[in-house]
């Protein structure tokens, strides 16, 4: 734990937290600026078949509220598992020098279970999208 | 006194900064509908200005005068919201990249970088794992189905690269021992990163380009299938918003190309910026390219070199890399 | 009152704000997004507490990756109204439950110590030293957890190929 000063933290002159805040309210200001240029000087007519959603011109039949086919949902899901196993693995290559190989060999096992569910999964097929070949 | 120079010389190397990445961003239009044309032996934008330079501000008046709809079924908070979250998360990124060394200004040092985070890398992860809201979100709430399912390929595919583009930087945090992007940059004084590890390179330069959406990776706004994908509603400058920030995108890989493997700001001869600008200038310029020359992936294969390919071979790299470290580590 | 106390109390107030919008949004994806917008506020309080590689992962995880998840769900189960009452009894009573609980042990903990009421110096623990101390303190957690990863991915899997069913392929509107 280093300790952290303060005044170091709201200082202009530093690289910090300051700086970052200052940037982000520019940066949402400067949006907001943008869209509401584009309000104030664009035209406003609208008419049914304007706010029709458009489906290259056939009129669209139905709710567009269709429902996530399965597969996508199932790379939800691996990738916030693979996401957690990144976040260990990334804690452990910033300090990767001062573990030594002791910390190699701790990440050589939790890399190799997680290649171990990755290849499960390839092999059950929870990889692949196109249509099945028999 | 003090504290309100320093205010000033901050907001003074935002609005540059904000100011270079604007114009730089509709430049780069320009430069891609020009170079997009030559390659398809067309002319390209010749009209406005000479060489069609002034095309860029005739689209921004355009695009700021024409009409926003917003479709009848549409959410209509969540559909205004969306083009904000792309935009946005784009310019952030750049908070965190170092244009050059600290400078000497009245007498105090001033760092060529909005923000030295410790946490810098995972900062820019973080962001551009929101990128996805924009796309899931700007697809759902136009109630459109080409929108919708532009917005759920999209946000599958960005996650999905996400995870290789994350594991393809772990071996620049390990040779670097840091996740600030100066640490990063001051690492590579000697040697650039792509010649310890031209693998990650590869692995981050396809997924980046993943992340970014744009040919051979296209497939949420595939034109011949989706209309315009999860933008197909938009229109004025909320769809102007969305390219802004695929451009602003391409700016911020090239920068980031830059950083973790080309070295950064530095370089000989010239100065640290103009290095950093070329840099990002030669990766826009072969982005341009592939989107000239490579058909679009079928999603199966898209899909298939995400998981199949890249994951793995990133994590073996990894592996291998971490043994290296420790073999040089104790001689 | 420093600076820091009064930031910590701004994000705490915009915690609250932001979780209480998303237990009464009646629209599933808006209150994902206040959701998000809290988990915005934990990562900045992670770091006020001078724990920024928490902080980044709060984002990079929570709201990258466990919302992501969400949004996905709610998309694919269809979205409709809910009629009746807002809170069903059903529902909260186990919630009043849970808070009485949690509201007890807490001040047990915070008053049962008085060493805890001294405010600590403001420090920061870089991810470095946060990866040192975790692979040498508790590595052998950190192998257990890729186990139940790995439990949890072949279970997601299975629940998963369950749901997608025989006629996965020849749904009409695969896209």
């Amino acid at each position: 734990m280093q300790p952290i000063d303060a005044h170091a933290l709201l200082s202009p002159w530093q690289p910090g937290m300051l700086s970052l805040t200052l940037y982000g309210v520019v940066v949402i200001a400067l949006t907001l600026a943008i869209l509401f240029l584009s309000r104030w000087l664009g035209r406003h007519q609208p008419n049914d078949e304007k706010l029709r959603v458009y489906e290259s011109g056939i009129i669209p039949t139905g709710q567009a509220r269709l429902r996530y086919p399965v597969p996508f949902f199932m790379v939800a899901i691996f990738f916030l598992i693979f996401d957690v196993e990144g976040a260990y693995i990334f804690s452990w290559a910033v300090a990767s020098r001062p573990l030594g190989w002791a910390g190699w060999l701790q990440i050589e096992f939790f890399i190799g279970v997680l290649i171990a569910g990755l290849i499960y999964v390839w092999v059950k097929g929870g990889l692949e999208w196109g249509p099945k070949r028999d | 006194m003090n504290y309100l120079l320093g205010l000033i010389v901050l907001l003074i190397k935002i609005a540059v900064m904000l100011g270079g990445l604007l114009l730089v961003a509709s430049y780069l239009v320009w430069l891609e509908r020009k170079l997009l044309a030559r390659l398809q032996i067309r002319l390209g934008p010749n009209r406005a200005g000479i060489f069609g330079l002034l095309q860029p501000i005739a689209d921004a008046i355009k695009l700021l005068t024409k009409e926003e709809i917003v479709p009848t079924a549409a959410d209509g908070f969540i559909f205004r919201l969306a083009p904000a979250v792309v935009a946005v998360t784009a310019m952030m990124m750049f908070a965190v990249v170092p244009l050059g060394p600290d400078i000497r200004l009245f007498g105090r040092s001033v760092p060529m970088v909005i923000t030295d985070l410790n946490v810098g890398l995972l900062f820019v992860f973080a962001l551009s794992s929101l990128g996805v809201y924009g796309v899931a979100l700007g697809g759902w709430a136009s109630n459109s189905k080409f929108a919708l399912l532009g917005g759920i390929r999209g946000a599958a595919q960005m996650i999905s690269y996400e995870l290789a583009l994350g594991l393809s930087l772990v071996p620049v945090v390990m040779l670097a021992g840091s996740f600030s992007l100066t640490a990063i940059v001051d690492a590579q004084s000697g040697v650039p990163f792509i010649v310890l590890q031209p693998v990650s390179f590869a692995i981050f330069v396809i997924s980046a380009m993943a992340e970014s959406k744009r040919i051979p990776f296209d497939l949420p706004e595939a034109e011949n299938e989706l209309g315009a994908g999860f933008h197909t509603e938009y229109s004025g400058m909320r769809f102007g918003l969305f390219f802004l920030g695929e451009y602003v995108h391409i700016q911020v890989l090239g920068a980031l190309t830059a950083v973790f493997f080309l070295g950064g700001w530095h370089g000989p001869w010239l100065p640290p910026v103009v290095w950093l600008m070329l840099k990002i200038f030669i990766v826009a310029l072969i982005m341009i390219w592939i989107r000239g020359t490579l058909p679009r992936l079928r999603y199966d294969q898209l899909m298939a070199l995400g998981w199949k390919v890249l994951i793995p071979v990133s994590l073996i790299n990894i592996v291998v890399t971490g043994a290296f470290i420790q073999f040089a580590g104790f001689s | 009152m420093s600076i820091l106390t009064l930031l910590f109390y701004a994000i705490a107030l915009l915690i609250v704000a932001a979780t209480a919008m998303a237990v009464t949004r009646r629209n599933m994806v808006h209150a994902v997004l206040y959701l998000v917008l809290s988990f915005f506020g934990t990562a900045m309080l992670f770091y006020l507490l001078g724990a920024p590689f928490l902080a980044a992962l709060e984002i990079i995880i929570y709201a990258g990756a466990i919302m992501v998840l969400f949004l996905f769900l709610i998309m694919m189960i269809r979205l409709k109204k809910l009629p009746g009452m807002f809170f069903p009894v059903g529902q909260l009573l186990p919630a009043i439950f849970i808070c009485a609980g949690f509201l007890a042990v807490s001040s047990v903990l915070v008053g049962g110590n008085p060493e805890g009421w001294t405010p600590m110096p403001a420090a920061q623990a870089s991810p470095a030293a946060f990866g040192v101390y975790l692979f040498q303190t508790h590595w052998l957690a950190v192998e257990i957890a890729s186990m139940l990863l790995l439990v949890a991915l072949v279970g997601a899997y299975v629940l998963g190929r369950r749901v997608r069913g025989p006629s996965a392929d020849t749904r009409k509107e695969a896209p």
